[in-house]
């Protein structure tokens, strides 16, 4: 337990690492929480602390990013699952094209993966996951 | 189901409790091999809270700091019985086949 004041004003720097929203609805708990732990008379945060909530902020901004992003996808489904099917097919006939030609190179084994990412967006709106 | 969150499941399976209490209680019941950090915490409660396994029970000002009291959803007691089952199968299995050494 502290309630030094600097100590607090660095930790809140620390937090600003996390997207708003999450600061809004956690912020304060957290806080509270790393008061709570931090030992009598400390004035910094620990190191290890602070690499833990910079890389916890990293990883919530990113899964905000991810789940916004498939939530956009799926409210567009009626455009996106045609888009998506039709590059997918177009990417696939594309590959099988190129290497008919025999102007198939080791880039051309990036085209499937694409390919395979757009039906896999498809098919994860089709069944309604978000 | 990682190990943290596990053990947070487990802490509030004892009924519900806020966050530096959830940390307290993990290092008791991992026997002081566990310290949670505030940040994979709050990662983990976050999760939690949008798969519906945890929810908030009733917030407190102590000393002026918020304190948000989390509890299990039914969701939550079903998961978390369902991989202590399977994690007791798994440890049953292991001491078995160890024999005597297991058994110590």
């Amino acid at each position: 337990m502290n309630d030094d004041p600097e100590l607090e004003r660095r930790y809140r720097r620390l937090l600003a690492a996390y997207p708003a929203a999450f600061r809004r609805e956690y912020g304060q708990e957290i806080l509270s929480v790393l008061m709570a732990g931090a030992e009598q008379g400390q004035r910094w945060p620990r190191l290890a602390e602070a690499a833990d909530l910079l890389r916890s902020a990293t990883l919530t901004r990113l899964r905000t990013r991810w789940r916004t992003s498939w939530a956009w996808e799926y409210r567009h489904r009626r455009v996106m699952v045609p888009i998506r099917v039709l590059s997918g097919i177009w990417l696939v006939a594309l590959t099988a094209i190129l290497y008919g030609y025999g102007v198939g190179g080791w880039w051309a084994v990036l085209l499937v993966p694409a390919a395979a990412a757009h039906f896999y967006a498809a098919y994860r709106s089709l069944r309604r996951r978000v | 189901m990682q190990e943290a969150t596990f053990l947070i499941l487990t802490a509030l399976a004892g009924g519900s409790q806020h966050g530096y209490g959830i940390i307290t209680d993990v290092e008791r019941i991992s026997d002081q091999r566990v310290r949670l950090r505030a940040g994979t915490l709050y990662t983990a409660l976050e999760r939690l809270r949008v798969d519906g396994l945890i929810e908030v029970d009733r917030e407190e000002i102590v000393d002026s700091r918020l304190r948000r009291y989390y509890r299990l959803t039914a969701t939550g007691q079903e998961c978390l019985a369902a991989e202590a089952a399977r994690l007791q199968a798994h440890a049953v299995i292991a001491i078995s086949r160890l024999g005597p050494v297991g058994a110590r």
